[in-house]
């Protein structure tokens, strides 16, 4: 099957999918035991039936849950999120807020996880049983163990408080303006409008929450990378390489690194997925103004909109991110191609 | 190339305009930076209802009369010289300033008064409840304003200090889509506009909301009062309260609004830092059910003064730490006509099973006790349950935990379920009225089954008298009589005012903790 086939069929397979998440999402919503009323106005504003009255009416909560459904699947249709209760914005102008804060942490979290993760991986196989290796296995083991509240606090407390080398929370500093918004995202931003001073301050903030959000990443993907690399070594074409003379870079780089590969690329794409659907926790301790933090202020105040809103948004990242790691595969396995 | 050499001239001409004014703004403007988990739903006056907001609000708009800047048990002039009250207390006459104008320039006056005021009402939104009593808001001429209630409301002027009757200019929020007639929960459209601007006569001016980012504030040029110290407030959400610390010790932010009493310890070893104390208003306390089918043994009068006698207040203030008092009743310690501390319960576990032995349970019984997970203020109601646990052990009570998730327990108790439950109540204004509703058939009350049908007479007529009378000392009497009351009987067990810490660069002057707005920035300075 041709590639640009796959992706279509896949495209195509979304729509059911994420059709059945809002059938889901809702009815868990309006399971719970729990009344968004009570949640939502203040404990003598509910005991004033106008009040409570005005606040259904103004949220459609006086209808039928069926009503409910179909007129938030018909809004859903005209791209109409609806308002967070919350917030009181259209959820639509909340996730555009909040998703490119998160969005450019975890790409910049991802990338380090990647880049240290399979660097740390490769060499701990290749020099397997050495001191070395003995070194990165227990870094893995500290970054998968540590707890991220703990190890945020240690970093800000090191690198902030005391070196005064990096930035505390927030995106930016109190004194530096947010650049024009094209993407959301601020080190993007400011570089399309110039602004290098601001460009650097956003690099920086992003640095501390970044490591934090790698630290667990960087260590499942060294890990991965370590056992799978380690299997494809033992192979027989590896040492059919080494034995035509190859070098041993080559061996490495071009002969076992593309197999070890295919089981990484798989968990790299879920640890994406995981950090774009939001790290309460980091986002919490660095004031990182993010869906994660987003997504359980509207968990706690029943917020049915934003719920539903971030569901969505979630899921379309997971299908997303799971495609891309197929078309990877079909990329990376040359046996897929011809399947 | 003529355009490319009009360009650059242009440019240069810019950059020498910019250089110095930039350079002249760095030396000149006087910058707070607040550290502080928001709480904002919205700035609108009429639909805000959170901490953050009020605080907001405090600094942007102004109301009739207000508060002493650090309590809340005298009401003084703000925007109203002077008011008077008819003899029926159904009509209260306010004679406005006429100095005032708005921060858009235009003069205050009795129009801008009953706009806002009948907007507020009419929205029925979260706050709409204090503009209950409202009948009507009629300007007399351009500066004498009065208010029509539908029957006496002795805590009304307690009630328009909150920030959902700040006067705004009434043009400007018309102007943008504003509404005060009877359908204004569906016509009025200034939400947007009011979370982005600020059209009220307060030293500050909203500048910018950026929601769970920043707030910015900027002096109002236009200000009748003195004009604050700071020129502009950048108020950042920093949501935990352990980045709040470090961002103060890194010297980012001046001041942090939401410390816990447990880091209080090592901020005041800092010298480079001031930590400021103060008593919340929340009260946190033990309830018993009045339904004996419900409650069991706690539905007992006796067992229900047994469990005051039993429990260790020095205990639990040492657990809350920091400035947190024992309030002597359901009124909390601060407000007008609150009992102090001194008069508060002491623990007698003697009296404590005397009492059980007479109500029958000398060998004590076993009860559940339901309470939310969640932390008040810097109190875990599951720690403070396990010490109440611990305390009512000592006179034979095994008490089992029985936590439960906040909303559902909350269904629990606002449905009269809870047999014995641990739970808080912050104030809905500041005045010891809303404190009936801890009496038989109102709010709180009833979620202890706690009615006219099974309480005293004596509580009833207290309750129906406090509810309307209007004169102060009376008002101090028979407060007086119902904390006594409560005391010696009914459902409720006080357990705990938990303390509020504020952390600021050494030097900062002016600050001040109002259970009202929180802080008043207007009257900070270095």
């Amino acid at each position: 099957m041709p590639l640009y086939v796959y992706i279509l069929r896949r495209l195509a397979l979304m729509i059911p999918l994420l059709i059945g998440i809002t059938l889901v999402s809702f009815l868990i919503a309006n399971a719970i035991p729990g009344d968004p009323v009570a949640a939502n106005l203040g404990q003598r504003a509910m005991s004033d039936p106008e009040i409570v009255e005005a606040f259904r009416r103004e949220w459609g909560l006086d209808k039928p849950v069926v009503i409910q459904y179909i007129t938030y699947l018909n809004n859903l249709l005209h791209g109409n999120l609806g308002r967070s209760i919350k917030s009181r914005r259209p959820v639509m102008d909340d996730l555009k807020s909040f998703l490119p804060a998160t969005f450019e942490l975890s790409t910049f979290a991802i990338v380090i996880g990647m880049v240290l993760g399979v660097a740390f991986g490769i060499s701990s196989a290749v020099w397997r049983n050495t001191v070395l290796d003995f070194v990165v296995r227990l870094i893995s083991i500290l970054g998968v163990s540590t707890p991220v509240f703990w190890l945020a606090l240690i970093l800000l407390f090191i690198f902030y408080s005391r070196l005064h080398w990096l930035p505390g929370p927030g995106r930016l500093d109190v004194t530096v303006m947010p650049p024009p918004t094209f993407t959301g995202l601020y080190t993007l931003d400011s570089l399309l409008a110039g602004q290098w001073g601001t460009f650097l301050n956003a690099l920086k903030h992003l640095i501390l929450p970044g490591f934090v959000l790698a630290s667990y990443t960087t260590g499942l993907i060294a890990r991965v990378t370590r056992s799978s690399m380690l299997e494809v070594l033992g192979q027989e074409y590896v040492r059919t390489a080494r034995s035509k003379g190859l070098h041993e870079r080559v061996v490495i780089m071009r002969h076992a690194l593309a197999n070890a590969l295919i089981p990484v690329v798989t968990v790299i794409g879920l640890s994406y997925g995981n950090l774009l659907s939001g790290a309460v926790l980091t986002e919490t301790i660095f004031a990182w103004p993010g869906i994660g933090r987003y997504a359980f202020r509207a968990s706690v105040s029943l917020d049915f909109p934003a719920i539903m809103g971030v569901s969505l948004l979630i899921s379309l990242i997971f299908v997303a991110t799971n495609l891309v790691v197929d078309v990877l595969y079909h990329l990376l396995d040359p046996r897929l191609r011809t399947g | 190339m003529r355009n490319y050499v009009r360009f650059t001239i242009m440019l240069i001409l810019l950059a020498g305009l910019i250089v110095p004014m930039s350079g002249m703004a760095a030396q000149e403007e006087r910058v707070l930076v607040v550290g502080h988990a928001e709480s904002t739903d919205s700035l609108d006056p009429a639909r805000a209802f959170t901490p953050t907001s009020s605080m907001i609000h405090q600094a942007v708009y102004d109301t009739l009369v207000t508060f002493p800047p650090d309590s809340v048990d005298r009401i003084v002039p703000e925007l109203a010289e002077s008011w008077e009250v008819s003899d029926d207390g159904l009509t209260y006459t306010f004679y406005l300033r006429q100095d005032v104008v708005f921060s858009t320039g235009n003069p205050m006056t009795a129009d801008d008064v009953v706009f806002s005021f009948m907007r507020a009402k009419n929205i029925t939104g979260n706050p709409s409840f204090l503009a209950e009593t409202i009948e009507s808001v009629e300007a007399i001429d351009d500066y004498t304003v009065a208010i029509h209630l539908s029957e006496p409301d002795p805590a009304l002027l307690a009630k328009l200090i909150f920030g959902v009757f700040s006067v705004m200019d009434a043009d400007e929020v018309i102007a943008h889509g504003g509404v005060d007639n009877e359908d204004a929960a569906e016509e009025d459209a200034a939400e947007d506009w009011l979370n982005q601007n600020s059209v009220g006569t307060g030293p500050y001016i909203l500048e910018s909301w950026d929601p769970q980012v920043e707030t910015v504030l900027v002096r109002n040029p236009n200000y009748w009062g003195d004009p604050p110290y700071f020129d502009r407030i950048i108020i950042r959400n920093i949501p935990e309260a352990a980045t709040q610390k470090i961002s103060l010790e890194a010297g980012e932010i001046d001041i942090a609004l939401d410390i816990t009493a447990d880091q209080v310890p090592a901020l005041e070893e800092n010298e480079a830092i001031e930590v400021f104390q103060g008593t919340s208003p929340a009260i946190i306390f033990l309830l018993c059910n009045q339904d004996e089918e419900i409650g069991g043994p706690m539905s007992n009068p006796l067992v229900q003064l047994a469990i005051r006698y039993a429990i260790d207040y020095d205990g639990i203030l040492e657990l809350a730490g920091g400035a947190a008092v024992q309030p002597a009743s359901v009124i909390p310690v601060g407000f007008f006509g609150a009992f102090d501390t001194d008069q508060a319960f002491d623990r007698d576990l003697d009296r404590a099973r005397e009492l059980l032995a007479e109500a029958g349970y000398p060998d004590g019984f076993e009860v559940d006790l339901q309470y939310p997970e969640f932390t008040v203020r810097g109190i875990d109601l599951s720690t403070l349950a396990q010490k109440v646990q611990a305390d009512l052990a000592e006179v034979g009570i095994t008490v089992n935990l029985a936590p439960g998730e906040i909303l559902t327990e909350l269904e629990n108790y606002r449905n009269g379920r809870e047999g014995f439950g641990l739970w808080w109540w912050e104030p809905d204004y500041q005045d010891p009225v809303d404190y009936v509703e801890f009496l038989p058939g109102r709010t709180v009350g009833l979620r202890v089954n706690w009615t006219d049908e099974n309480a005293d007479p004596e509580i009833l007529e207290l309750r129906d008298r406090a509810l309307v009378e209007m004169d102060d000392e009376a008002r101090l009497e028979i407060f007086a009589d119902i904390q006594e009351y409560l005391q010696q009987n009914g459902p409720w067990a006080p357990l705990v005012q938990p303390g509020v810490q504020f952390a600021y660069q050494a030097g900062l002057q002016g600050v001040v903790f109002n259970t009202q707005w929180i802080i008043d920035f207007a009257l900070l300075s270095y």
